[in-house]
């Protein structure tokens, strides 16, 4: 730059330099076709396992009954918990032992055994039933615990006559009511998932699109080109990351409109809000993907490297499973990512319909993210060939 | 009855709709060196790697040292020694583990191998760089890494897809003398190059355009049936250059002397010339027609004949 | 088939590997990695969510409510001074659930006065439902039998519950999610780096020429493709052995099975999805795009391999869909060793299919590297 350059020229110089090196990205993009398949077929995929496959509510759930009462009581409860919809018709089983194998077998769930005196002992107020699970699926084990622990603790034979103050189901036994933490029956959380659907596509778009973007320069030997340019560093990595920017705007309309009209989740507060969001979280995560085709010396493994950073960007991060539920540790390293605090705003401006000022806290996040990464990016980038 | 090695009748690649190789015929006598030429596009890799067996011809067929290529091409193998156009040596490996790679996959080992390569490690000065990794060798020893793995297992037929692109001058004199040690030990090398001026290191130049086949001969009859062939300068005297001149094919007056051009150095030219040297002193110096110009006229007559 | 050509192979292919510090820390980096975060992050010490507390009452007893809730550290508290307040704090997202305790709770809950029982009130955000549904389910638990909780807004008062259910879980008595996912982390871990490193090692040899050389010598198809798969899937069984031990020593998590018999299962894992990634390889002209594919078809995997969403609770088609993965096989296998202690002769069935998926598909490898076009 001309050392005669005054300070308006040198920002002017600033913006049109990051704006060559970004066209020049955007021209490689519109031919690159993984990337365009991808940006396509992700979101097709992803909004149809979330939206249709993935589910923590159980269905068909196959369980074995044990009725030793035998009267209408217990024949009434079986078919209450029967027409939840979640349970297949119940398998009777002759005696104890032959329920227990076939739940140590796998082939149920559940076990449910009503004792002989069921009858009497509802009329006197003790009921009791004895409940088994197959614990080597304890997400489903708990959630059908809860669900016929639940029908059980509603059922009512006939009004009593005195007000009963037993307020609630007490469950006994080994497990630790923590446990039951996992699963409420009455919610869907397919639409969970979708809510946070546009932040994993985004995550996925943003660094797949630039980790590969250094390396691919070193390797195609355009890199040279580029150092030998008047750009400075910093202009290149801008430069990279701002045509995405406009990508990723699309793919998050995208499938927020597909979560709206194929799900019904229309976002309560407003779209404007949700864009703004967008911004901070789309250049804090393409810079991760910048810092990372600074550090990978071959384009496999940028995308390598990637690849491993994304799947625990989505569990921890809070859009597949409830990061309040982790413990401290995980549930602070998450924090780290760019995902958690962008689920973060999407749930409170689609659910709770949250206004600029109640996204703040995410947003500065975001923005904090984005500098810190960006400029160990430009630390990383060494401005000659070696 | 033919003697030759290598075979191949009407051979044919159609990818789609687009012909690569159009029923080419050519024969290689064992022993030679064989030049394959033709521009990049030409149909060159496609007829080099169905004739290793790499690629299935849609028409055609491919004898090399009498097997049957396109239906029994594993047997082949260990008849004929291939170096790639990139030079296939593992990275992460030194050139001393490539080796003992490639030769385990012959059946060489132990002494056998230790022998064999010790003798080819110093013919092809590559001694220093065994314990190189692969990845540092400069492009000469790499060139010469290749042509070495190529001939380890001592294979009657060499196929060589452009040994010597991307290697300087010097090194491009070396290697093709190494070539040409192999031909003298009765190797076979079929060789495909670009390089227009190396043809003069080989006994027999096959030409292809576009898929078909428009020369086949030796470099001596090239250059006489697409060339002025020898241009001779003398510095003589009138009387002098009487003696040679009924033999050219033209001449004309230069500064000093006569240019004169002759299609071939015959013998009775030859004789005529050392008379003139010997007896009158006259100094002559021969250069023959470049191959460039050779390949132009052969390209030139061939695109206007079809 | 020659031994002597497949050990060359073999050894070259070990050599090349472990030279390359890359793959060497992703080797080990990223199994530990996933142990860790897949076994820690369904945990059952959920600790420190906030609660807000409106405390109207503000009398013995209800300290003492609020006491019993934090006391195991599962809820943080936190006082607001008015309902509005508590409200607020729950739609800024600064505490998970709110507790409403009304005046006359001290009187309700020492039975003293009218017959009502003592009432609290649970607030909580449809906003983050799974969260608050079962913040609201473990107050309930905790809460003393005399108390009658109520939901708000508008939700039903399902006060009454008399029939108390005594739960017991085989093989997993206290429902600990961990070994279920430490068990599941085999799967996706061999799953995907097994796919991803062949797939790239094969393109790489096909660009550098190294691929076409060795097609040229008398190795044959079967020799290059088990010269590839083997060495792999030996380090990689070195792999799963030291993410036993690491989920055991770390993880306090081992198989209720025998380990042997799961390292063994393991290693024909292994190769059934390395031939996968052969096949892979096979399309793709570079790295990136071999990664890339890998990428694609390796999420539905996860997703839908029975990893961490069952797979009982899809829609029938996709259950299907689900079926023809081997990896799903191949977790429901780990599962059964590491939880339930399944042997051989219980895992018959799925071992059968394992075995016949990985014959297939390594068939099918074959004919991608003796293509000759």
């Amino acid at each position: 730059m001309n050392a005669r350059e005054g300070t308006a020229e040198r920002a002017s110089r600033f913006w049109t330099n990051i704006g060559a090196v970004a066209y020049k990205e955007a021209s490689v993009i519109r031919h690159d076709k993984a990337l365009l398949a991808t940006v396509f077929a992700q979101p097709v995929m992803m909004l149809l396992l979330f939206g249709l496959a993935l589910s923590n509510k159980p269905a068909d759930v196959p369980w074995l009954v044990l009725d030793r009462s035998r009267t209408g009581a217990s024949r009434a409860l079986l078919q209450e918990i029967e027409h939840t919809g979640y349970f297949l018709r119940p398998r009777p089983v002759a005696g104890y032992g032959e329920g227990v194998a076939l739940l140590k077998s796998g082939r149920a769930l559940a076990f449910v055994v009503v004792p002989s005196s069921f009858r009497r002992d509802l009329e006197s107020g003790q009921p009791q039933i004895q409940l088994l699970l197959d614990g080597a699926d304890p997400l489903s084990a708990a959630r059908i615990g809860a669900y016929i622990a639940q029908v059980a603790g509603a059922f009512n034979l006939r009004p009593l006559p005195s007000t009963n103050p037993d307020a609630q189901t007490v469950t006994r036994g080994p497990i630790d009511i923590r446990q039951q933490f996992w699963f409420n029956p009455t919610l869907a959380d397919n639409r969970f998932f979708l809510v946070g659907l546009a932040g994993m596509l985004l995550t996925n778009l943003c660094l797949a699109a630039t980790s590969l973007g250094l390396v691919a320069e070193r390797e195609g030997g355009t890199y040279e080109q580029m150092l030998a340019s008047p750009t400075t560093p910093l202009q290149l990595l801008l430069g990279k990351l701002l045509p995405y920017v406009g990508l990723n705007y699309a793919v998050m309309l995208m499938a927020t409109l597909a979560a709206a009209v194929f799900f019904g989740i229309w976002p309560r507060g407003s779209w404007i809000t949700l864009l703004i969001i967008t911004f901070p979280f789309v250049l804090a995560s393409l810079s991760i993907g910048v810092l990372v085709s600074t550090l990978a010396r071959t384009s496999a493994q940028a995308v390598f490297i990637t690849v491993f950073f994304i799947l625990p960007s989505f569990v921890l991060s809070g859009s597949m499973l409830p990061y309040q539920f982790m413990p401290e540790g995980i549930r602070e390293i998450g924090a780290a990512f760019p995902l958690r605090w962008y689920q973060i705003a999407l749930r409170a401006i689609t659910e709770r319909g949250a206004g600029l000022t109640d996204i703040s806290v995410p947003f500065l996040a975001l923005a904090v993210i984005f500098v810190v990464t960006i400029s160990l990016a430009r630390l990383r980038m060494n401005p000659r060939l070696d | 009855m033919s003697t030759a090695i290598i075979r191949a009748v009407g051979l044919t690649k159609r990818f789609g709709d687009f012909t690569a190789v159009d029923d080419l015929t050519i024969e290689v006598e064992a022993g030679t060196i064989f030049a394959f030429l033709g521009a990049n596009g030409s149909g060159k890799s496609t007829t080099i790697r169905m004739l290793i067996g790499l690629l299935q011809p849609t028409g055609g067929s491919i004898e090399v040292d009498g097997i049957d290529v396109i239906h029994h091409a594993r047997r082949v193998r260990d008849h004929i020694g291939y170096m790639g156009q990139k030079v296939s040596l593992y990275q992460g490996l030194s050139l001393r583990e490539n080796v003992e790679f490639y030769a385990g996959l012959h059946g060489l080992e132990g002494q056998a191998l230790t022998s064999r390569w010790s003798e080819l490690s110093e013919r092809f000065e590559l001694r220093q760089a065994e314990t190189e990794k692969a990845e540092d060798l400069p492009a000469g020893i790499r060139q010469r890494a290749g042509l070495a793995l190529s001939t380890l297992h001592q294979p009657r037929v060499l196929f060589l897809d452009e040994p010597t692109a991307g290697v300087d001058i010097r090194n491009r004199g070396l290697f093709w003398e190494l070539i040409q040690e192999e031909a003298d030990s009765e190797v076979t090398v079929f060789v495909t190059t670009h390089f227009l001026e190396e043809v003069d290191y080989c006994d027999h130049v096959a030409f292809i355009d576009a898929g078909r086949l428009i020369a086949d001969a030796s470099p001596a009859e090239l250059r006489q049936r697409y060339s002025e062939g020898y241009q001779v300068d003398l510095e003589a005297g009138p009387d002098d250059s009487a003696i040679i001149e009924p033999l050219a094919a033209r001449t004309e007056q230069i500064d000093g002397g006569v240019r004169a051009w002759f299609p071939s150095l015959t013998p009775e030219v030859l004789g005529r010339l050392e008379v003139l040297s010997r007896e009158r002193g006259v100094r002559a110096s021969i250069t023959q027609a470049p191959m460039t110009h050779v390949f132009r006229q052969l390209l030139m007559q061939a695109r206007e004949a079809s | 088939m020659k031994w002597r050509r497949l050990r060359t192979l073999m050894r070259r292919e070990a050599l090349a590997t472990f030279r390359s510090p890359f793959t060497v820390s992703v080797l080990i980096s990223v199994p530990l990695a996933a142990l860790l975060i897949f076994g820690f992050v369904l945990s059952t010490e959920v600790k420190g969510l906030a609660l807000g507390v409106f405390d109207a009452d503000n009398s013995s007893a209800s300290r003492r409510l609020v006491a019993e809730l934090v006391a195991k550290e599962t809820f943080i508290e936190k006082r607001y001074d008015t309902r509005g307040d508590l409200q607020l704090a729950l739609v800024a997202g600064e505490i998970s659930v709110g507790l409403v305790i009304p005046p006359g709770f001290d009187r309700d809950a020492s039975g003293r006065g009218n017959t009502s029982p003592p009432q609290i009130q649970i607030l909580y955000d449809g906003a983050e439902a799974p969260l608050a549904g079962n913040a609201e389910g473990f107050i309930r638990s905790l809460i003393a039998r005399n108390v009658e909780v109520h939901r708000a807004p508008g939700a039903d008062n399902s006060a009454s519950r008399p029939i108390s259910v005594v739960t017991r879980a085989l093989f997993n008595p206290t429902l600990d999610g961990k070994p279920f996912m430490v068990a599941g982390t085999f799967g996706f871990v061999l799953s995907f780096l097994t796919v991803l490193l062949t797939a790239v090692s094969i393109v790489n040899e096909k660009i550098t020429g190294t691929f076409e050389q060795l097609q040229v010598t008398p190795a044959s198809g079967l020799e290059i493709l088990l010269g590839k798969i083997l060495p792999l899937g030996a380090i990689f069984t070195l792999d799963v052995v030291l993410m036993v031990l690491v989920a055991g020593f770390v993880l306090d998590v081992w198989p209720a099975g025998s380990a042997i018999f799961f390292v063994a299962v393991s290693a024909f894992y292994v190769q059934v999805s390395l031939a996968l990634g052969v096949i892979i390889s096979a399309t793709s002209a570079t790295a990136a795009e071999a990664v890339q594919k890998s990428v694609m078809f390796s999420i539905p995997l996860v997703q839908l391999s029975g990893f961490l969403f069952p797979i009982r609770n899809m829609p029938t088609l996709v259950q299907w869909i689900a079926e023809i993965f081997p990896a799903t096989h191949y977790i429901r296998v780990t599962r059964a060793i590491y939880m339930r202690g399944d042997g051989p002769v219980a895992l018959a069935p799925e071992l059968g299919l394992l075995i016949l998926f990985g014959v297939s598909l390594m068939v099918f490898a074959l004919t991608r590297i003796e293509a000759r076009a």
